[in-house]
This record gives structure tokens, C-alpha cells and sequence, in this order.
């Protein structure tokens, strides 16, 4: 009885975070900082990628797509790690646009689903970072559980100033 | 819409509330531990609507940082930041979250200019104004200690205030706090721009500074979009939104110049996008962005 209470209380709370509006899918209240937790890379030695304000985390089915839209600098470099739940897969889609013109510049399904894609421009440019959840990219699961279509995926965004050759003014 | 199981990471606020009313009756096949994981079961719905876009904006220490990597270190210009004293003005919540937002990044700018006893200064009053707008359990008072014991370590310094910054952002987030977050966000973005605009002594087309200026028209527009998903809900955003909409008006004077075509090549590890467009801005209109920053900062400030 109390876990039906709980189960039936959970689930008009959770429902409603959804009923509000659309937006709250992907959600990032409920995943929170998942970026910050789960996409960081080992650093190596001497690398001095800062944390970029810019990161998100979103709550995901199978089949969803989602986008944000970032500034990047002329003279930075960037470094974008996704990451997701294992229950989710690990075949997930991201493609970046150049915001102003929609030009495509960047599709991770043409790089073997790369995870992490390094870059740098040479003006800065508002993007469009779309991040995409095929269907079927449950990973086989060994919990004995049902397959899980929804989770917490992660977008982080680093930065560090590029090292400039050659002369400069400043 | 269908009910499906989804996994939500145990650091989240959903996760406490189920984890402190029902852990005792869940049995271990229930429990993900993969990735600190717990399983429930919502509503989820199964048809993307249409994309919807997430505005994001740069934090105002990367801006701070920007500025003090191209060589501008000026200690001299304290003076410019918004005077702690001025606190005594803020009653209403706009200029609280305006202003809490303000002093955010002034308190990055002493953390990344090595102004230490000035951090202990600004760390007060972001204290002081985030208890009054509900963040007193994300700005603890062990954060004063941690910057008393690093007041000499800028790196450390930079850190802690950063930290300070994004999970303040994060509560006010998951705290639906939206109205506060987006004036937060405003003020702390305005005044990134307003002492960089600080940092030019003398206008020059090329000055680094000059140009991150002219690229911030990008980061109004996410911004300005950003506060468009809160005005309904409050006219204080809305208001703060035609503030920064004067303002865009300022920034699209500016003149777009094609570099090139855009090109995509690998340069070692990293992809080089290259061509693209260059905002090009000259005296002119960089005056007239000044003179509305200074303006709108003031208001903000003075709480005029």
C-alpha cells in the first residue's frame, strides 16, 4: 500500500514536471549536472581546457532530438564531450550549424559517432548544437530489467585560448 | 503518452525525495547502480515536438578571463565596480536578482585580477543578496573561509567564484526560479560588458577587447531569448528584455564582412572551421554601445 502511495505520488509529480510545457524535455532539473559528473575526460598532462559555462544536461527519450544554441570565439579552442546513460546507448547523434547561415559543419555520424570533437573557428559564431537519440540504442542490458527508453544525457562544453604562432599585435 | 522507466542520476532533486520516502521497500533488482542511477516511472512523451532551442550565454568570468589573457590587468580600475555600499539600495527583488548578479561578476573580476581582500568584499554582499533570494543553502558560509585561505591563490580563487556562480545558477534552475535566474543572468552579463568597455582606454578597431565587444551581439541575442521564456511571468523580465532590445539596436549597426566560404580542415587533433563572417565595428557605433551600457548599468545599479 505505501509503495503504491509513493509510486502514485512520484508519478503525478514527475508528470507533472512534464505536463508544464515541452520545453522541460529535455530536462535539466532533473539531470542537473550529469555533464559535470560523467563527460569529464582524464586530463593530460599540461592541458588547460576550462569548463564552459555553455554545458547542459537533458533528460532524453529514444528518438528524441534537442538543440541548443552556443557562441564560440575566434581564438578558442573547443572541446565537446557528449555523454549519456548506459541504458540509452552509446550511438549518440550530434550535428553543429553555424546559426546564421544553417550551414552544416559538423555531423559525429560522419566521424564513427565520436563522442568528444575538438575544434576551433576562425570567427566567432553563434551555433546550434543538435543532439540526437536514435531509436534502438539501447544497450543490451544486464540488470534484468526492461529496457530503458529515457535518460539523463550530458553536452560539455571546455574552452582554452588558442596558442597563437607567428606574430601578433597583441 | 506512455508510461516508461527512465533513470534519473541520484545527485538529483527527484532522486532525494524518493530515495528519503521509499528506500527502505525497494528491493535490490530495482536499483541501478550503474552511474548512481535510481529507476522510476513517468510520463514521457514519445513524439519530439517541434526542436525547441536552448539559449545558452556565456558566463561573465569568461569574459573576465578573455580580457586578462589579451594583457589587461589593470588593478587601478576597481573603482568600477559596482560599490558594495550600493547594496542598502536594492529592496525590491529586480534589483536584488539584477544586482546579485552584478556583483557576481564583480566578485570574478577580483578572483581573476588577484584583488583577494576586495573577493572577501563582494563575496559579502553576493552572500547578503542570494539569502534574500533563497540561494543561502548554495552560498554557504565555508565558502568565506575557502576564500580567506586562498586570498593570494588566483587559480584557487577563480574556482571558488566560479563555482559560486554556476551552482547558483543550478538552484535557481531546479528551483524554478526562473524570473530570478534570467535577471541574474542579465546583470551578471551586462556587467562583463560594461567593464570591458572599462578595459578600453582608447578605441582601436583591432584591440582584441574591442572586438570580443562587438562579437557580444551574438550573446544578446541568446540572452534577449533567453528572458523571452520568463516575461510572461514577470514584468520585471520584460522589462529587462526592452532594456537589452534598446540595446540590441545599438549592436546590429554593426557591419557583417565575409571572410570567406566556410571550410572545414583537420589541423592535428582539433577541426579548424574557417571562413565565416566578421563583425566589423567602428568608433561610432562602439560609442553609442558604451553610452547605453553605462546607462542601462547605472539604472541597474542606482536601482533608478
Amino acid at each position: 500500500m505505501r509503495k503504491s502511495i509513493i509510486f502514485i505520488l512520484s508519478s503525478i509529480l514527475i508528470s507533472n514536471i512534464f505536463a508544464q510545457k515541452r520545453e522541460l524535455v529535455p530536462q535539466a532539473s532533473i539531470c542537473g549536472q550529469f555533464h559535470k559528473k560523467y563527460c569529464k575526460l582524464e586530463k593530460a598532462k599540461g592541458e588547460k581546457w576550462e569548463y564552459n559555462s555553455q554545458s547542459r544536461s537533458g533528460l532524453f527519450s529514444q528518438g528524441m532530438t534537442s538543440k541548443i544554441r552556443c557562441v564560440i570565439y575566434k581564438g578558442m579552442d573547443y572541446r565537446l564531450t557528449l555523454c549519456a546513460e548506459t541504458a540509452i546507448g552509446d550511438k549518440i547523434n550530434f550535428k553543429i550549424y553555424d546559426s546564421r547561415t544553417n550551414e552544416l559543419l559538423f555531423d559525429n555520424a560522419s566521424a564513427d559517432n565520436t563522442q568528444v570533437f575538438e575544434f576551433q573557428s576562425t570567427s566567432t559564431r553563434p551555433i546550434i548544437i543538435e543532439v540526437f537519440v536514435p531509436e534502438g540504442a539501447t544497450e543490451s542490458d544486464n540488470s534484468g530489467l526492461k529496457s530503458k527508453e529515457a535518460a539523463c544525457v550530458g553536452l560539455l562544453i571546455e574552452h582554452k585560448k588558442t596558442n597563437i604562432q607567428g606574430f601578433t599585435r597583441y | 503518452m506512455k508510461i516508461k522507466t527512465i533513470l534519473i542520476p541520484t545527485s538529483s532533486l527527484l532522486f532525494t525525495l524518493l530515495a528519503t520516502s521509499c528506500a527502505g521497500d525497494r528491493s535490490e533488482e530495482e536499483i541501478l547502480n550503474a552511474k548512481d542511477t535510481i529507476q522510476i516511472s513517468v510520463d514521457v512523451p514519445k513524439e519530439s515536438p517541434e526542436y525547441e532551442i536552448f539559449f545558452q550565454v556565456p558566463s561573465p568570468g569568461e569574459m573576465l578571463s578573455f580580457i586578462k589573457s589579451v594583457g589587461k590587468r589593470d588593478k587601478s580600475k576597481i573603482n568600477i565596480l559596482n560599490a558594495t555600499e550600493n547594496i542598502n539600495k536594492y529592496t525590491d527583488e529586480k534589483s536584488k536578482a539584477l544586482n546579485f548578479g552584478i556583483y557576481s561578476t564583480d566578485l570574478s573580476y577580483c578572483s581573476i585580477f588577484n584583488l583577494g581582500s576586495e573577493s572577501i568584499k563582494y563575496f559579502k554582499v553576493v552572500k547578503q543578496l542570494g539569502d534574500q533570494l533563497g540561494l543561502s543553502a548554495t552560498i554557504k558560509p565555508e565558502i568565506l573561509a575557502r576564500i580567506e585561505k586562498n586570498i593570494d591563490n588566483t587559480d584557487s580563487l577563480v574556482v571558488i567564484t566560479d563555482d559560486l556562480y554556476y551552482s547558483s545558477f543550478g538552484t535557481l534552475e531546479e528551483g524554478k526560479q526562473g524570473n530570478v535566474l534570467a535577471l541574474m543572468v542579465a546583470g551578471g552579463w551586462l556587467e562583463s560588458v560594461y567593464i570591458a568597455i572599462n578595459m578600453v582606454d582608447k578605441f582601436q578597431k583591432d584591440n582584441p577587447v574591442v572586438q570580443r565587444i562587438a562579437d557580444q551581439k551574438y550573446t544578446l541575442e541568446n540572452l534577449i531569448q533567453f528572458l523571452k521564456k520568463h516575461e510572461e511571468s514577470s514584468p520585471d523580465v520584460k522589462q529587462v528584455k526592452a532594456d537589452l532590445e534598446e540595446l540590441m539596436k545599438s549592436f546590429n549597426l554593426l557591419k557583417e564582412e565575409k571572410i570567406s566560404n566556410t571550410t572545414l580542415k583537420q589541423e592535428g587533433s582539433k577541426k579548424l572551421i574557417g571562413g565565416g563572417i566578421n563583425l566589423v565595428i567602428d568608433e561610432k557605433i562602439f560609442n553609442e554601445i558604451k553610452t547605453k551600457v553605462l546607462k542601462l548599468r547605472n539604472n541597474y545599479t542606482q536601482n533608478q
